[in-house]
């Protein structure tokens, strides 16, 4: 029980610590494409503390203050089930499915409370956070389909374990294509240029982040942390390969070595989306949905059916 | 007097004292009593159902010897009707204006329980009539044109079900159900020993057609589901939490049992896709098609009730897909996903109830705010969002996850790629009602509206309950289910589903759940106090803002999406239907206007006509 508990603390800090360093990693990452010095890594660390202690909040009511709420417990929720290397909490139900279903709740909560704030702009992100969310569901949903179906099974971990023995997933025709609509669809997840949509700074003011100040942002803050942490964590797992070492004797050597590896996985995802991210300008919501319905569609459904073959 | 006809008739029954007394009050209690006797029957013979395996009756009446059995199938679907039917009956308890509509809406439940508890064709006809005709009754009182499309349609069906049972019956020679079984079955042990069968191909295309059609009019299939919108919106909201929650399942039972009477038979004939039958896949197909047109509809909606009711369509999809992949997991997760659409959806209604009853408004463009208004009914709605949104720990995701597992294992990608298309747009419609009804600013003729009547608030609160047992203990379900194959399919503790490749717990979620509010929750009262501001203090672009500006989006709120689906919009079954009615209307004209002309003359021509037609024929 107490295991459990120090197990799950040290998790949650280990992916908010590396997660604030990721979000500094695409800082700094997309300072230097554009020529710029950029901020130090930890600045994401140092904006959140300001957040948090500011002296004046505002609430428009009750679900305001509980949807943030919910959406950083969903994040932490999120993150158990995924594996992380040879530790995790649940690993026994890390269900591709459920996991999935997971990433997406916090999304709930933040849409809950920015929409109680009444403010047009929130509806306005709102609007187009759900269509994005409609337009990416149809290429995930194929490409979780056709992971399932090539390794007849739901669980993360058991994923994990077979690609130990069969190579990573990405070495497979069928599942190749699941990745790269995966990835494709990861770039709306993170809420990445081209399909920062939802959010769109300069063109409808952060979307349904307008009204928090304050600790709410503060707390997002913390919610995007983990959720870009548990995002590339999960993908990792799934077509990187995840890690699992046992190449030390020492089991402690062999869980920061996992952790090392899954690292570098985790950053190589990041980088290719920070690279997409800076150079391409931002689609209409509509152009999206064509977009996610057509090309990542077509690829995603033919590693599904090739899969199922 | 057996019991199972104290469950078939209470309602009946009372509905009928309702309506000839007509006091009010007495109605009222009459009518609670009418549909709470029969869960309590039901709820008596689970344990008959724990010793012996089933109950049966049977009357001689006219004729017929009308059967009834009840088991372990149909007493979870008679489950479902006595739950979600207790808890409408509680609601029009608040919203039902005169004693017409008691009697109806308790005829209707007598139908739905007829047709669940029915082991021969003719008794399962006639209570699927008493059903039509008492929700088609509900209908009419409140709007016409829906009351006629929707009986129309229903007669459709129903006509389509009696020819089916005619063919059946003029090859079997029976009309219950253990005969027709048994000679279906030995007929495909025929067909497999190359003997001569009693059907042949088409007499099997036929059968199954016709009952596809008759099951997929009252389940709402596409493209037979265009009655269901203005059925479920134009009548008394209350009662569709019945209509929807357990009249469409009367639909899925009826797919159910193609595969209880013809399974075997249509599986020798058509052989299988996969592991799933063929026959059975033109089902999910089907049903993934009405996943997406119900979802996508609902989505542009901009009436309350009329969003549910394609909501209710887009469901019924998930069911449907899930008996036609027709292994026993996805069966299983089927009735399943039918018990937690029953819940969600009896409580959806409830709320759209409570809405239209406190405000007297049911379209998006005037409502707003009303969170802070009615704070029962908006958690109820919370509870309800997050269920039928599959967010774990309800059971709207417990039993989504079931068919999304049971249907991906089967290695159908198209399939699976439609269930997950369907849980997106069903976050997308919830949440346009959420923002529409609950948040932003309030109208100021709302400013004095009321929280739910305590009826509805009771009825509310069931539904709620059951919704969330069910999902942190959805083994609960699980267990009864797998008694239908008398094995463990399902396995797993009560908290917990196994299916061998993939598991579930729901009580661990919570758990999770719960700690990681907690952990959010403390960050959020370590930072300092909040300061409550009005919605009007709100960033307009820097500029100062009144009650006068709207600034809640209200109506056409997925313009966006309804431009990318322009094309697709542009074909509506409803037209087609529409056109193919007023098609034969012109063509029942032009009979009238050229056959009765009004000429003598021309009528003796007729004669003469026939007395030749009659020598030729050497009569």
């Amino acid at each position: 029980m107490l295991e459990t508990v120090l197990k799950a603390f040290l998790i949650l800090l280990y992916a908010t610590f590396v997660g604030f360093m990721f979000m500094g990693i695409i800082r700094i990452v997309t300072a230097r494409i554009h020529r710029r010095v950029g901020p130090p890594i930890y600045q994401p660390i140092l904006d959140t503390i300001k957040l948090l202690s500011k002296k004046s909040n505002i609430t428009h009511g009750l679900i305001y203050d509980f949807g943030i709420i919910y959406a950083l417990g969903a994040t932490i929720l999120a993150l158990m089930f995924i594996p992380l290397g040879s530790i995790s909490i649940l690993r026994a139900y890390g269900d591709l499915i459920l996991i999935t279903f997971l990433l997406e709740i916090p999304m709930l909560g933040i849409m809950f409370a920015a929409m109680s704030s009444g403010n047009p702009w929130a509806g306005l992100g709102a609007q187009r956070a759900l269509l994005t969310l409609l337009a990416i569901q149809v290429p995930l949903g194929f490409a979780i389909v056709a992971l399932a179906e090539f390794y007849g099974t739901f669980s993360t971990y058991q994923i994990v374990m077979a690609q130990q023995s069969m190579g990573w997933s990405i070495t497979h025709l069928p599942l190749l294509l699941a990745a790269i609509a995966y990835d494709i669809v990861l770039q709306a997840m993170f809420g990445k240029e081209p399909f920062d949509i939802m959010i769109a700074p300069g063109e409808i003011s952060l979307g349904p982040m307008v009204e928090f100040g304050g600790k709410h942002m503060g707390i997002l803050q913390i919610q995007h942390a983990i959720a870009l942490f548990a995002e590339t964590l999960f993908f990792s797992n799934i077509f990187l390969g995840g890690a699992v070492i046992t190449a030390f004797a020492s089991p402690i050597l062999n869980t920061i070595a996992s952790l090392a590896v899954l690292l570098i996985k985790q950053i190589a995802v990041l980088m290719i989306a920070i690279f997409i991210g800076a150079i391409f300008p931002r689609f209409t919501i509509d152009q999206a949905a064509r977009f996610y319905w057509k090309w990542p569609t077509i690829i995603a459904a033919t590693g599904a059916i090739l899969a199922a073959l | 007097m057996n019991e199972l006809m104290i469950i078939i008739f209470a309602p009946l029954l009372a509905g009928v004292l309702a309506w000839l007394l007509d006091i009010k009050g007495v109605r009222e209690g009459l009518g609670v009593i009418g549909a709470a006797l029969p869960l309590a029957y039901l709820i008596q013979a689970y344990q008959t159902l724990g010793t012996q395996s089933s109950i049966q009756y049977s009357i001689l009446l006219a004729g017929f010897k009308f059967e009834f059995l009840l088991y372990q199938i149909n007493w979870i679907f008679a489950m479902i009707a006595g739950v979600v039917g207790f808890a409408a009956v509680l609601g029009m308890v608040s919203t039902a204006r005169d004693s017409y509509e008691w009697l109806f809406a308790l005829m209707s439940l007598t139908g739905v329980y007829g047709v669940f508890l029915a082991d021969d064709l003719a008794s399962f006809f006639i209570f699927w009539e008493i059903m039509t005709f008492g929700s088609f009754m509900m209908v009419l009182k409140y709007n016409r044109k829906a009351s006629l499309k929707y009986f129309l349609l229903s007669v459709f069906g129903a006509y389509a079900m009696l020819i089916a049972i005619g063919i059946i019956y003029a090859k079997v020679g029976a009309l219950d159900f253990a005969t027709i079984q048994q000679a279906f079955y030995q007929d495909a042990m025929r067909g497999t020993f190359g003997a001569d069968t009693l059907f042949s191909r088409n007499d099997m295309l036929l059968v199954f057609g016709l009952f596809l059609v008759a099951f997929g009019v009252k389940a709402g299939m596409f493209p037979l589901h265009v009655w269901a919108p203005d059925a479920y919106s134009e009548t008394n909201q209350s009662y569709t939490a019945m209509f929807s929650g357990v009249l469409s399942k009367a639909g899925v039972y009826g797919m159910l049992v193609i595969y209880i009477l013809l399974g075997t038979r249509l599986v020798y004939q058509f052989g299988r896709i996969g592991a799933a039958p063929k026959f059975g896949y033109i089902i999910a197909l089907l049903g993934g098609l009405t996943i997406i047109v119900g979802g996508l509809l609902a989505a542009l909606q901009e009436d309350i009730r009329k969003l549910f009711a394609y909501s209710s369509i887009s469901q019924i999809g998930y069911i449907l897909v899930g008996i036609g992949v027709g292994t026993a997991l996805s069966i299983e997760a089927a009735i399943y996903h039918a018990i937690s659409h029953a819940l969600f959806k009896g409580l959806f209604f409830l709320i759209v109830a409570t809405i239209v009853l406190r405000t007297g408004k049911t379209e998006f463009k005037d409502m707003g705010g009303l969170a802070e208004k009615m704070p029962i009914t908006f958690a109820m709605a919370f509870v309800a969002i997050l269920s039928l949104a599959g967010i774990p720990p309800l059971v709207g995701f417990a039993s989504k996850w079931l068919l999304f597992e049971a249907v991906i294992h089967e290695n159908m990608p198209i399939l699976g790629g439609m269930i997950f298309f369907g849980s997106a747009i069903g976050f997308v419609y919830l949440i346009r009602f959420t923002y529409a009804v609950w948040f932003g600013q309030r109208p100021t003729e709302l400013d004095d509206t009321k929280d739910a009547p305590l009826p509805l608030a009771i009825a509310m609160g069931i539904l709620a309950l059951l919704n969330v047992v069910f999902g942190i203990a959805p083994g609960l379900v699980a267990k009864e289910l797998n008694k239908i194959f008398g094995k463990e399919v399902i396995g797993g503790t009560i908290y917990e589903l196994n299916l061998g490749f993939g598991r579930y717990n729901g009580l661990f979620i919570t758990i999770w759940l719960v700690v990681g509010i907690v952990i959010a929750a403390i960050i959020y009262f370590l930072g300092a106090k909040v300061r409550k501001v009005p919605v009007t203090d709100t960033y307009q672009a820097g500029n100062p803002v009144t009650m006068e500006y709207n600034l809640t989006i209200r109506r056409n709120f997925f313009l966006p999406l309804k431009e990318t689906l322009a094309f697709w919009l542009r074909m509506s079954f409803d037209r087609l239907y529409q056109d193919i009615g007023n098609w034969v209307e012109d063509l029942a004209e032009t009979l009238r206007h050229y056959v009765y002309n009004g000429n003598v003359q021309a009528y003796a021509w007729y004669l003469a006509i026939i007395l030749l037609i009659l020598a030729l024929w050497g009569v």
